[in-house]
């Protein structure tokens, strides 16, 4: 009954190397702005960290902010959240990813590249977007499971 | 489970004859007290001895835009990929009482699931905490030296909650003072209450965390006897809250004349409030065979007092 | 708002304002206040009501002398320039030694060693996902690694700035790989780059930490290390570049870098340090973004504030002690993705920015920098954007030519009372550990950087490219220069080989020496990490040990 007016919930977060959150920060701060519930890590989770918290937490889409070179791992991300049962979760990528190297990331199941120069709006609407349809997913998910 | 709703409220009844296993442990006190870093310490501790845990951290959501922004996990990061620790972070969602409308019902679902120690951290708002009172078997409230003015900020009511008063960032140069003073406000209070204990810890370094973890299991209760009794007791409260927002939805939802005239009659000075809710609520029992029975109200309908 | 100049005897000069303010006002009309990135509001004009010159010996004073605002030595850029010194590091130590060879062939006598970002990590190269290795820095865990990335690079003779953060371990490997090669840890120069643990909790998360108050002891270890063993190191850098990039105004970053010098300088005393030493060797670091005036008073408004510091505050009594030596780096948060060539004419208009304040060494971004891993050729071009302006542009033949402006000298006073007012928010918290650790800093940051960002979303702050002069461009991220995937995985295995050969017994000594060293009161730890990785103790394994001892350092972030 509260179930569509319940705020999107996203996990805004780091793997790999680097630390530079700037770019993380600003977004949750976004998405917050926009009504949706951010759970924020630092940086430096690791896969299988990413996997748990996005299972505890419930969250519906995935923002993984990458400075130049963290995207390379983005692929066994996806991997691992596919074996955790989690294909309803949407992982969004936000930050720098070298032109060659974006076909990959989008064959490994990521929703969107945000590039340095993406606006507030088009990140929101995007998240927002994501986040319904998660939601819809799931609930395919969850009666195929139960029926 | 926080979306509410048929199939949330589903789910809990046919958890509820699992629960009553776990001990939950509340940590509350004033923003900048050291709360997650002393819980992650705290969590680090009870791990030691082989506990499971899980945490539910209350942040507030923006009253404006509703969204929050949820960052226990910062300080908690340790945990992350433990499975033997499950975090939940939760938005407040507007409900006031530094909880979320919905927490009894995660602290089940979460005492269920197995979990031997429930940690849950409220939002930290200062003052209009109590509401932990009602779902953790302990509660502790965190202060640290150099708040505000000195323990102002924990007290008036959230001081008599407290099982265990904890002085975090103990190696500040005030936090003497703030012992001293805290004690002396305990001094005053009720026999029963001047044994509660102050800890001094100092969460970034773990110090005085093994304290405390003794001194939160001197509060378990030991017999079956007090288990049932506390188990009882919240079962009680839960069906009260749960039959208050039933009353509550119902009367909302209705427009039809007989509510109407109720509050006609309440506009002209007919009626006070009071007997305008008991009519109200007899109409709504008339109505429906599936009122449960009235010792279940939660009386502060009957006191026209705002349900939570 | 403070020291407005005196009424001024010129006749006729109260009528002539008059009537150009008249006359501004009737082409402008209604005028919203415009304001520079500190908050301070600017006028449309300055004259000699604004600044007259009269307090000039006690607030200018002459290059080298003291409150040192138009420089810190008498002949500045005249006599030396300032030195270039560009971040390089990427693959394996080979890789970076082959590059260093080149940059040292072309006539650089300072060079930079930016390690992997698996080491800011805390972790050696055979735990982290090898496709991630040497993407961003070079991979160096131990002295063996380091005497590679340094064959044939004379150290004795070279300045070298390493990014390296507590537990110094970078500069462990160098100093054993001088001991190897003979050389004298005195004639060893250079800087602690990143030692500056505040603000790495504050603003970079980029670095693992050690616990707050174990940082803060490894840092003062490492200070009495190098003033009683390496003499002309310097083991200080403190920081404002982390927090300006988080979004602190320049005013604010100047007031938490000065508030921080003073914690780590009030830390040496209560140590027992001797202040006069300690402070002769301690450097700044700082950002520099395009507001170009802004940033000239800042960094004027600056060195005036730390003379007075230096000498009246902390009772240093060497005038070296009071000089305010800053390396400055062009900021790459003013770099935009779009439209990336406008880079260039960013990045010199932060360059003239920085020469104009008289800094002592420069790092201009490559264009490309917002985008991607410099590439050499983008790299070059950065360079000669140094060597434009000094030898064509000619910004070196006056010292601190923008000296007299009346909107500079009034912007640099204006500066100083903001800055003064950060460092006494800081103080009134009890000093920058304290307000570091109450989370007050990052709420201040928090704010501004929020602000910034919705002056640029709403449009009132232009970004060419951005929020305006768009053009129609498919933004582009060019292809990152990534290592050879085969050298690097030799390099693991190798690494892998030489932790099975060397002494255990040894190693296990040496970390427990460590480990112990770290529960005691009065041992040095810097000196054990030293002792430790001469026995080809990790990079890796030092940090897990201190870590252990001295706890984890969660980022202190105010969400």
């Amino acid at each position: 009954m509260m179930m569509a007016d319940a705020p999107i919930r996203v996990l805004v977060t780091k793997i790999g190397l680097d630390g530079h959150d700037r770019g993380s920060r600003i977004v949750a701060a976004y998405l917050r702005d926009a009504g949706m519930e951010v759970i924020y890590t630092p940086p430096w989770q690791t896969i299988a960290g990413v996997v748990k918290l996005a299972m505890e937490e419930d969250v519906e889409v995935i923002g993984v902010s990458s400075l130049a070179t963290d995207h390379l791992i983005i692929p066994k991300l996806m991997e691992a959240l596919r074996d955790a049962g989690l294909r309803h979760v949407h992982v969004i990528v936000g930050g720098i990813v070298p032109d060659e190297e974006k076909a990959a990331l989008l064959a490994a199941g990521v929703s969107r590249i945000f590039g340095p120069g993406s606006g507030r709006d088009e990140i929101v609407e995007s998240v927002a977007m994501l986040g319904q349809q998660s939601r819809s997913e799931r609930v395919d998910e969850f009666s195929e499971t139960t029926l | 489970m926080e979306a509410g709703g048929a199939a949330a409220s589903r789910l809990h009844r046919g958890l509820l004859p699992s629960t009553g296993a776990a001990l939950t442990i509340g940590f509350t006190g004033p923003p900048g007290a050291g709360k997650s870093t002393l819980i992650d310490a705290f969590v680090a501790e009870l791990r030691k001895s082989g506990r499971t845990v899980a945490i539910a951290a209350v942040d507030p959501s923006s009253p404006l835009s509703g969204g929050a922004v949820l960052g226990d996990r910062v300080r908690m990061g340790r945990h992350t990929e433990d499975t033997g620790v499950f975090i939940r972070s939760i938005a407040s969602r507007g409900h006031l009482g530094g909880l979320s409308e919905s927490i009894q019902q995660i602290a089940d679902v979460l005492d269920a699931g197995g979990r031997d120690v429930i940690v849950i951290e409220t939002v930290g708002a200062g003052q209009s905490e109590v509401e932990i009172v009602e779902v953790a078997d302990v509660r502790i409230v965190v202060n640290a030296p150099g708040l505000g003015d000195d323990v102002q900020a924990i007290k008036a009511g959230i001081l008599e909650i407290a099982n265990i008063l904890v002085v975090n960032k103990a190696d500040l140069p005030l936090a003497a003072r703030t012992v001293r003073q805290l004690r002396s406000m305990l001094s005053l209070r009720r026999e029963s209450d001047r044994d509660v204990p102050v800890i001094e810890t100092v969460a970034s370094s773990g110090q005085g965390v093994d304290e405390l973890l003794r001194a939160v299991l001197k509060l378990v209760p030991r017999t079956p006897a007090e288990r049932e009794a506390r188990r009882r007791a919240r079962l009680h409260r839960l069906v009260a809250e749960a039959a208050a927002a039933e009353v509550r939805g119902r009367i909302m939802g209705r427009t039809d004349q007989a509510v109407l005239d109720a509050l006609r009659q309440v506009e002209a000075g007919e009626l006070s409030a009071d007997e305008a809710a008991r009519a109200v609520l007899k109409l709504c029992r008339d109505e429906c065979d599936r009122v449960p029975p009235l010792a279940a109200y939660d009386t502060r309908v009957e006191r026209n007092e705002p349900v939570t | 708002m403070t020291r407005t100049a005196i009424q001024l005897p010129l006749p006729g000069f109260e009528q002539a304002q008059g009537e150009w303010r008249s006359q501004y006002s009737r082409q402008i009309g209604d005028e919203k206040p415009v304001r520079n990135r500190s908050g301070i509001e600017v006028q449309p004009l300055y004259s000699p009501r604004d600044w007259s010159g009269e307090r000039y010996l006690e607030d200018l004073g002459f290059p080298g002398q003291f409150p040192f605002t138009r420089g810190i030595y008498p002949s500045m850029h005249r006599g030396r320039t300032w030195t270039q010194r560009q971040l390089i590091g990427l693959g394996t130590p080979e890789d970076y030694n082959k590059r260093v060879r080149r940059i040292i062939d072309a006539g650089a006598t300072a060079i930079s060693l930016l390690p992997c970002c698996s080491g800011f990590r805390g972790i050696d190269c055979d735990e982290v996902e090898p496709v991630l290795l040497g993407t961003c820095g070079t991979v160096i865990n131990t002295t063996d690694h380091m005497d590679s990335a340094l064959d044939a690079v004379p150290i004795g003779e070279i300045s070298t700035a390493m990014n390296d953060p507590s537990p110094f371990t970078l500069l462990a490997f160098t100093l054993g790989v001088a001991r190897r090669r003979g050389i004298d840890w005195r004639s060893v120069t250079g800087t602690s780059n990143q030692s500056d643990y505040i603000s790495h909790f504050i603003a970079n998360h980029q670095f693992y930490r050690l616990s707050l108050p174990g940082s803060r002891r490894v840092l003062l270890d490492h200070i009495e290390f190098c003033r009683r063993h390496v003499p002309n190191w310097n083991p200080v850098s403190v920081v404002g570049q982390h927090m300006q990039q988080a979004g602190a105004t320049p005013a604010e970053t100047m007031g938490f870098t000065l508030s921080t010098a003073i914690q780590y300088a009030d830390d040496c005393i209560a140590r027992g340090m001797d202040v006069d030493d300690v402070l002769r060797r301690f450097t700044f670091f700082f950002d520099i973004s395009i507001s170009l005036f802004e940033e000239v008073a800042k960094f004027r408004a600056g060195r005036r504030i730390w003379a007075r510091i230096a000498r009246d505050r902390l009772g240093a009594k060497d005038p070296a002690c009071w000089r305010f030596k800053f390396h400055g780096q062009t900021s790459g948060v003013d770099l935009t993705q779009q439209q990336p060539l406008n880079n260039v004419a960013r990045v010199s208009i932060q360059a003239i920015a920085g020469i104009l304040s008289g800094l002592q060494s420069l790092h201009t971004d490559a264009y490309d920098e917002a985008i991607a891993c410099p590439s050499e050729e983008t790299a070059r071009i950065a360079v000669a954007t140094q060597n434009i302006l000094r030898d064509e542009a000619r910004l070196c033949d006056v010292i601190d030519p923008l000296g007299g402006s009346y909107y500079v000298e009034r912007l640099t006073d204006q500066m100083e009372a903001e800055i003064e007012s950060v460092i006494a928010r800081i103080d009134a918290a009890g000093g920058m550990y304290k307000a570091a650790e109450a989370g007050l800093v990052q709420t201040m940051i928090g704010e501004s950087a929020l602000a910034f960002q919705e002056q640029v979303d709403s449009g009132e702050c232009k970004i060419i490219g951005v929020n305006c002069y768009q053009i129609d461009e498919d933004p582009t991220v060019p292809p990152a220069e990534r290592p050879n995937a085969d050298a690097m995985n030799r390099h693991v295995e190798r690494f892998k080989a030489f932790k099975r050969e060397r002494s255990q017994e040894q190693v296990a000594r040496a970390l427990d020496t460590l480990a112990r060293a770290a529960n005691s009161k009065d041992e040095n730890i810097f000196e054990k990490v030293v002792d430790a990785t001469e026995v080809g103790v990790t990079h890796g394994e030092v940090v897990s040990c201190l870590r252990r001892e001295l706890g984890f350092g969660h980022p202190l972030i105010v969400a």
